[in-house]
C-alpha cells in the first residue's frame, strides 16, 4: 500500500501530464509530415529533456514515439503517402477508403485500432515483460532467417491481381535494397563510384517517390476534370463497424507484441504480418487493397502494437528494439538511469510510475487523435489542384531532410517515375517495398547463421522456434498459392 | 482463327515479361559480374556480396518467362486491354515536368523557399487554377513550410546559393 503511494505520489503531477500530452500531439504531427519520423522528432526532443525529471521526460519520449506511430497513418490514408514507414500498409486499404470518401471512417478506423492496439502491447509490457524477454532472447540469426522467410511469404497476398508481376517487384526492391557498401566485406555493390550510392539507397525518399509522387504524375496526364464539391470526409465509423473488426484488432496487437518483443525486428514487418493475417482469414479478402476497413484496422494494429512491446526487451534487459528505444535507452542514461533487470531492484517506483503514465498514454492518443482527425481530415475535402502540388512540397523538402542531400530529392523524384509506371503496368508496389525491407535482413541474418553454423546448414533447423516458423511459412505458402489459383479459376470462369 | 492468337501478342504482358526478361539478363551477365566486388575470401558462396543480388536477378528471369506463358495462355481481359482515361494536353505535362525539373535542378542555386514557390506556381498554372487569390497560396504556404522545417522542425533546408 505504501509502495502505492509512492508510484501515484511520484506519476500525479501535472508535468507528466502536460508531457504526455505535448509528446503524443507532436508525435502525431510530426508522423503526419511525409519525410519527418518519429524517430526524428523524438531525436530532436531529447535535449530538451535534460533538465525535466526523469519519469517525465521519459514520459515526454514515449508520447512523441506512440504519437508518431499512429501520425503516420493520417497523410496515409488522406494522401497516399505515409507520414512513417510504419504506415505503408495503412495506405493499401485507407486511400481507396479516401478516394469512395469514406476518409472519416478510415481515419477513425486506424485512430480506434491504433488505441486499442497500444493499450494491449502496454498491457503485456506492464503484465508478461519478464516472459516475452525470455522468449525474445532465444531468436538468434537461423530463428530470424526463417522468421524474415515467412515475412516473405506476405508478398503473394499484397501482390495485387498478378502474383508473377508481385514476385518481379519483390525481386527489384531486394536488387535495389543491395544498392550501396557490402556491410560484411566491405565490397560496392551497384554505386557505379557514386559516393551518393555508398551508405544504400535511403529509405524515406523510396517511400515517398514510391506512392506519393506517382499521384501527382497521374493526376497531370490526365485532362483537368473539374471539382466537385462534395463532403469526401463522409460519415464517421458506426459502432457495428468497429464491432467487425475487433477481433482483426486484437490479432494483429498480438502479431505486434510478438514482433515488437524481438529486438530488431521492427513495425514495418509486424503491420505487414498483421495485414496479410487478416486478408487469408477475412470472407471479404477480394475486397482488400480496394477499400476494406479490416486492412486498415489489420495494419495500424499491427504497426501500434509493437509500441509498447519494443519496451519489453529495453526495461527488462536494457537492450533496444529499434532505433528510438535505442534514444530512450539514452536518456534513461542521461538520468543516471540503467534500464535491465537492476532497475526492476532499484527504481521499482519509478518503473511502476513510468508504467502508469504509459497507459494513460494510449487515452491520451485517443483524445489527441480525435481531435486532430477533425482538422486532419478537411484535407479530403481540398482540391487535388491545390493539394497535389503541396504534397509534392513535402515530399521534396521531407526527403530532403533525410540526409540534407540533393541526391535524396533525385532519387525521390526516380522513384517517382518508377511507382507511376509500376501502377500503369499493373505491379504493385508494396511488393517492391517489402523486398526493399526484408532483402537485407534477409542477407544478414543467412550470413551471420551461415558463420556461427561453420557452414553446417543443421542450424537452420536447431530448434523449436526455428521449426515454428518454417511450418508457419511452407504453410502460409501453400494457403497464399492455393488461394491465389482459386481466384484465378474463379475470375476466369 | 488468326484473331486469337494475334489479340495473346497484343497483351502488354508480353512485351513486359520480355523486357523484364532483357533487363534481368543484362543485369546477371553484366551488371552484377562487373559492378559488384567479388569479397576476396568468402566461405560459403551463400555469403558472397553478389548471392543474393544474383539470386534476385535470376528470379526476374525466371519470372519474367513465366509472365510471357502467363500472358500468351490466357486470352487478354476486357479490362486489360481497356485504354486509360483521357489523356492531358502537352502543356499541362509539360509544365508538370518543369516543376519537377525546379525541385531537382533550382532548389540548392534557388533555395527551398523560392523553389517551393515557383514550382507551385508552375503547377497551379498548369491545371490551371483560375482562382487569382489562390496564387497567393502559392507563396504563403512554402514560405510557412520552410519557416516550419527549418526554425521549429530544425531541419536546414537550403537557402539558395545565388542569394549568397
Amino acid at each position: 500500500m505504501e509502495g502505492m503511494q509512492e508510484v501515484l505520489a511520484l506519476f500525479l503531477s501535472v508535468d507528466n501530464f502536460v508531457a504526455i500530452g505535448v509528446g503524443v500531439l507532436i508525435g502525431v504531427v510530426v508522423g503526419a509530415i511525409p519525410g519527418l519520423t518519429a524517430t526524428m522528432a523524438v531525436a530532436l526532443a531529447l535535449p530538451f529533456t535534460f533538465s525535466l525529471e526523469p519519469i517525465t521526460a521519459i514520459l515526454l519520449l514515449v508520447g512523441i514515439y506512440k504519437g508518431g506511430m499512429y501520425g503516420g497513418s493520417i497523410t496515409a490514408i488522406l494522401i497516399h503517402t505515409p507520414g512513417s514507414p510504419a504506415s505503408a500498409c495503412t495506405l493499401l486499404d485507407g486511400y481507396p477508403l479516401t478516394q469512395q470518401g469514406k476518409a472519416g471512417k478510415a481515419l477513425q478506423m486506424a485512430l480506434y485500432s491504433s488505441c486499442i492496439a497500444d493499450l494491449l502491447s502496454n498491457l503485456a509490457l506492464i503484465l508478461f515483460a519478464s516472459y516475452l524477454a525470455k522468449i525474445a532472447l532465444n531468436f538468434g540469426p537461423p530463428e530470424f532467417f526463417w522468421l524474415i522467410c515467412f515475412s516473405l511469404t506476405i508478398i503473394v497476398s499484397v501482390a495485387g491481381d498478378s502474383a508473377i508481376k508481385g514476385l518481379i517487384a519483390a525481386s527489384l526492391g531486394v536488387i535495389v535494397s543491395c544498392i550501396g557498401m557490402d556491410m560484411v566485406y566491405g565490397s560496392q555493390r551497384l554505386t557505379f563510384d557514386n559516393f551518393n550510392l555508398m551508405d544504400r539507397v535511403a529509405f524515406i525518399p523510396l517511400l515517398i517517390g514510391l506512392f506519393a509522387v506517382p499521384e501527382v504524375i497521374d493526376f497531370y496526364l490526365k485532362k483537368a476534370a473539374p471539382h466537385v464539391r462534395a463532403s469526401n470526409t463522409g460519415k464517421g465509423l458506426t459502432g457495428g463497424e468497429l464491432k467487425r473488426s475487433l477481433k482483426t484488432i486484437v490479432r494483429g496487437s498480438l502479431i505486434g507484441v510478438i514482433i515488437g518483443a524481438i529486438p530488431g525486428t521492427g513495425a514495418t514487418a509486424a503491420s505487414f504480418i498483421s495485414y496479410s493475417d487478416a486478408k487469408r482469414r477475412s470472407p471479404n479478402r477480394a475486397n482488400f487493397g480496394k477499400g476494406e476497413l479490416d486492412g486498415v484496422a489489420a495494419a495500424e494494429s499491427g504497426n501500434n502494437g509493437v509500441a509498447g512491446a519494443t519496451l519489453i526487451p529495453l526495461l527488462s534487459l536494457g537492450i533496444p528494439g529499434d532505433v528510438i528505444t535505442a534514444i530512450i535507452l539514452g536518456a534513461f542514461m542521461i538520468h543516471g538511469l540503467t534500464p535491465g533487470p537492476v532497475l526492476f531492484q532499484e527504481n521499482l517506483t519509478l518503473v511502476y510510475a513510468l508504467f502508469c503514465g504509459i497507459m494513460l498514454s494510449s487515452a491520451v492518443l485517443l483524445v489527441v487523435g480525435r481531435g486532430v482527425i477533425r482538422y486532419f481530415s478537411l484535407v479530403a475535402d481540398i482540391p487535388k489542384e491545390i493539394l497535389l502540388p503541396i504534397v509534392l512540397m513535402f515530399c521534396v523538402y521531407g526527403s530532403f531532410a533525410v540526409n540534407n542531400s540533393l541526391f535524396d530529392v533525385g532519387l525521390m523524384l526516380l522513384f517517382g517515375v518508377v511507382g507511376y509506371l509500376f501502377n500503369r503496368t499493373g505491379f504493385a508496389t508494396a511488393p517492391f517495398l517489402l523486398g526493399f525491407i526484408l532483402g537485407p535482413m534477409f542477407e544478414d541474418n543467412l550470413r551471420r547463421t551461415l558463420l556461427i553454423g561453420h557452414g553446417d546448414p543443421m542450424i537452420f533447423f536447431r530448434g523449436p522456434i526455428t521449426w515454428l516458423f518454417i511450418v508457419l511459412t511452407v504453410l502460409s505458402l501453400f494457403f497464399a498459392l492455393r488461394r491465389y489459383w482459386l481466384d484465378r479459376r474463379q475470375a476466369a470462369a | 482463327m488468326t484473331d486469337a492468337p494475334r489479340s495473346r501478342w497484343a497483351n502488354p504482358d508480353v512485351w513486359l515479361g520480355a523486357f523484364w526478361l532483357l533487363a534481368a539478363l543484362a543485369f546477371v551477365l553484366y551488371l552484377v559480374p562487373n559492378h559488384i566486388d567479388e569479397a576476396p575470401m568468402v566461405e560459403n558462396p551463400m555469403q558472397s556480396p553478389r548471392w543474393l543480388p544474383s539470386l534476385a536477378g535470376w528470379l526476374i528471369v525466371a519470372l519474367s518467362l513465366g509472365l510471357i506463358a502467363d500472358a500468351l495462355t490466357r486470352p487478354l481481359s476486357a479490362a486489360a486491354s481497356e485504354t486509360a482515361g483521357e489523356r492531358s494536353g502537352a502543356g499541362r505535362v509539360l509544365l508538370m515536368l518543369i516543376a519537377l525539373g525546379t525541385y531537382w535542378l533550382l532548389l540548392e542555386l534557388l533555395g527551398a523557399i523560392a523553389t517551393g514557390i515557383l514550382a507551385t506556381l508552375i503547377l497551379f498554372a498548369a491545371h490551371p487554377v483560375r482562382t487569382v487569390w489562390l496564387y497567393g497560396l502559392a507563396i504563403a504556404l512554402p514560405w510557412l513550410v520552410c519557416l516550419l522545417f527549418i526554425h521549429v522542425l530544425n531541419v536546414p533546408l537550403p537557402s539558395g546559393t545565388l542569394w549568397d
